[in-house]
Formats: C-alpha cells, structure tokens, sequence
C-alpha cells in the first residue's frame, strides 16, 4: 500500500468520523434513527473524499452547477449578451456542427456573443462558448469562426477549467452537496463558500492570469484539428491570429490578453489556407457547380428567418 | 522525493497525449473508439446510405479500411462506414449521460440543451448579484433549444460539413 493509498484512506476515515457528528443545523435532529445519520456520515465522507481524487470526482452535476455559475460570472463582466437573433443563429450552428465532432458530441453546446468590444473568448464547463464582439466582427468569414470556437470547445472537451479547481478544496464535494441537499442549503454556510472560492478560482484563470501557455497551444492544437474534420479551412484560427497581428496592438483594446502572444500561436499553427476558397485555389481542383456556401456575418438569410420564428 | 517528481508530470503526460491523439491518424488495422449515444454504420462512405448496423457509446471497433474521411469498421460479426470525426483513439470516459442519468436518457441534443439553470447556479446568481446575467443566459437556453438537431443538420448537409463534405 503505497503513500497516497495510505492518505486516502485515512482522509476518508477522519470524515466519516467527521460526518456521522455533524449536525447541520438541525438536520440531524430531522434524521431521527442512527442509521441515517450513519449514511448522511459516509455521504459527507464520500464527497469529500472526492477531493483525493481529482478531477474524476466532479461528475456530471457538478459540471453543470460550476459552468452556469462561470458563465454567468462571464456574461456579467462582459456586458451580457448580444441579442441578435440571427447572429446567435449563426454562432450555435456553426459552433454545433464543430460540437458534434468534439471528443464531448452530446454535451448541452451553446454559444453566444458578448456584447465587449475586447477582443477575446471564453468557454466554461458544461458545454458555454463565449466570443466577444470585438472579436466576433473581426470573424469574416464561417471559416475564421470555426477556428475560434474550436480552441474553446478544446477547452472544454479537455476539462481545463474543471482541472483548475479538482486541485482545489473541497469543491466537489460541496457541489455535490448542494445537489443532494437542496432543501437544506441554507445550513451549508461553509459549503457555499467553498463552492464560490472555487468558481472564483476559474473565472480568475479566465480573466486574469490565463491558462499555461502550454494548454492554450493544446487548445489550438486540437481546435484546428476539430475545424478541419469538420470541413472548415484548416486555417481559420490562424488567419483570424494573422489579422490581429498586422492591427498592430492597440493598448485600449484587450485583444487576447489572457493567451499567449499572437506571434506564438501563430507560429505553431501550420501555414494553411484561412478559406475554402483558397484552400480549392490552393489544390487547383476542378469543382465547377460546387459551390460551398457560408452564412454572412450578421446578416439573415430565408433559413435564418425561418429558424427565428421558431419553425421546425 | 522522486515520486512526487513523476507525479508532477503527468498532466503535462495527458495534455500531450490529448494533441497527439487528435492529429494522429487513425490507421487500417488499427482501433477506434465511437463518441456519441449511438453511431450508426453504413453500407458506403457517404451519409444517405443505408444503415446496416448501430453502435453503441465508447464502442471499441476495428479499423478495415479508410477512403478519405471515411472509415469502414468492424465490431463482432457488425461492419459499416463511419465519418472520421465519429471516432476517436481514445476510449471516451463518460459512463453516463451528461444530465447524470443513463445515457438513454440524454440521447437527443434538442432535450439537452432546453435544461434550465441548475438551483446552484441561481443561488449563485443571487449571492453574487447576476441577475442580469442570469436574465440574458436564461435568453441564451431559450434561444439554444429552439434550434434542433435537424435544423444543425440541415446547415451542415446546405454548407457540405461533416459527412457532407
């Protein structure tokens, strides 16, 4: 039995000790017989000996409950979000269509636009891609979209928020604890607390200090992968990095200040065409008729109304 | 101590093994695994052919053959096409449906995505004063669930992405 074997299981032991004394304000009283107090004990011993385990101890619920809190956190700091309809539309099939080629196809994907004129993009657990609209403008076309909302959505299908926080204290557990005890929330003081320290513990990755430069270029990695299987120019990040470059900084706009720099990314990215068009160009592949069309910016083609009148 | 050491490694082992996975190429001969609730095979590489099988979440296949972004696997006695971007090298680690509940249960993305705020999150909203933040993700649900997975299908089949391409 090795040192960490040795650490669990004694982690477990003191909670449970810990648990089965624990009155929650009252609910102890509630529980009546020694037999649920004894498993209300070895729950709190469970969740808590989540916090040995990393990562694997955040389930499905607590993703949820920890991505709705970070994206609320996002839309608040970000202006809330542009509530244009078609440009919604046009954001959610493409992010979709890359979505369901992800290594997460069925988890609940939304994407939206905030209404910033920074240019940047975040993803929280659970499924939420955000695009600023100082960068969704700079997006010219679906291709430059695509290679945006890929890197997000490799944040999430690689759970490097959820990472952030598996390392932390006790935020699985008391997020499984607000799941299981909704009723009684009130009396969990503490474990609300850990709940938002570790909320705060995402959104300050996201807004101030970044993921390891080694995760973002993970990120363009594998979203440049997903944009191409998907049959987005494989070079659509990158044009859309290229774009930001020649602008030239500009220091009242915050454009990416969370990655790298662009030069970086730029450089790992391989040299590809940005568009279709180019790529076809590119190949001198003789498609006549083949036509591959793409939604325009901001605009509202017949689907598109169709779609916002909620035709099915 | 030199098993702390090993120790410090191996996110840097996962994240590196996640890039090389995605751009590795699957090969003849090979294995893969399926990604979704259910895959279904087909009888050609191409989208509007006959379905000669299904497979189920985190199936393990074999790989027999690959013509461009298709590949034609084998599970048992079952054979079909698939779409390269329906199959991973990696066994997904997702036992149940996102929602928590067998996978059966979460099986359509237009009942995915029309699940409201979790009662966490309200709270959160409440403590932290979000509520404008929480009227416009609320919006965003909404919004989400109107657009069904036919209608992201049809995008993709008129845009010629995915296995229309």
């Amino acid at each position: 039995m090795n040192c960490r074997t040795l650490l669990i299981s004694a982690l477990v032991l003191a909670t449970a000790s810990f648990g089965y004394g624990f009155d929650l304000g009252g609910l102890g009283k509630s529980l009546g017989s020694s037999d649920d107090k004894l498993t209300r004990g070895l729950d709190t011993a469970k969740d808590l000996g989540k916090v040995v385990k990393g990562i694997a101890g955040i389930g499905p619920e607590e993703e949820k409950a920890i991505g709705d809190s970070v994206a609320l956190e996002i839309v608040g700091k970000y202006g809330g979000l542009v509530r244009d309809v078609a440009i919604m539309q046009r954001v959610n099939l493409v992010g979709r269509s890359l979505a369901s080629f992800s290594d997460r196809p069925d988890l609940s994907w939304r994407f939206a636009v905030l209404d910033s004129n920074t240019v940047n993009a975040f993803s929280a657990p659970a499924g939420y891609v955000f695009i600023t609209r100082g960068l969704y403008e700079l997006a010219a076309d679906d291709d430059a979209l695509a290679g945006i909302l890929g890197h997000e959505i490799a944040h999430i299908t690689g759970k490097h928020a959820l990472n952030i926080v598996a390392k932390g204290d006790a935020l699985a557990g008391a997020t499984s604890q607000l799941v299981k005890r909704s009723g009684n929330l009130r009396a969990l003081d503490s474990q609300l607390q850990q709940f938002d320290i570790g909320v705060g513990q995402i959104t300050k990755t996201l807004f101030e200090t970044g993921f390891a430069p080694q995760t973002e270029y993970s990120a363009d990695k594998i979203g440049h992968a997903l944009a191409r299987v998907t049959g987005y120019a494989p070079g659509g990040l990158r044009g859309v990095l290229g774009v930001l470059q020649r602008r030239g900084s500009n220091p009242s706009l915050k454009v990416f200040s969370t990655h790298p720099p662009l030069g970086d990314r730029i450089g790992r990215l391989p040299d590809e065409p940005a568009t279709l068009s180019a790529q076809v160009a590119g190949k001198a592949v003789s498609s006549a008729g083949q036509k591959t069309s793409s939604l325009p910016a901001g605009k509202v083609d017949a689907d598109d109304e169709a779609f916002a009148k909620g035709a099915k | 101590m030199k098993s702390h050491s090993v120790l410090r490694l191996w996110p840097a082992v996962f994240l590196l093994a996640a890039a090389v996975s995605i751009d590795a190429a699957l090969t003849a001969g090979g294995v893969a695994y399926t990604k979704r609730y259910k895959t279904a095979l087909l009888a050609e590489p191409t989208p509007q052919a006959k379905a000669t099988g299904e497979l189920a979440f985190a199936q393990k296949v074999k790989v027999e053959q690959i013509q461009g972004n298709w590949l034609r696997v084998s599970a048992g006695s079952t054979s079909g096409w698939v779409f390269l971007g329906s199959l991973s090298e990696t066994k997904p680690d997702e036992g149940k449906g996102l929602d928590g509940a067998p996978l059966l249960a979460s099986s359509t993305t237009a009942t995915a995505a029309a699940r409201p705020l979790t009662p966490a999150a309200d709270e959160y909203s409440q403590r932290r004063n979000l509520g404008s933040a929480s009227d416009d993700l609320n919006w965003l649900l909404n919004q989400c669930s109107a657009i069904t997975a036919k209608q992201v299908e049809t995008y993709m089949k008129t845009n010629k992405k995915g296995e229309y391409q």
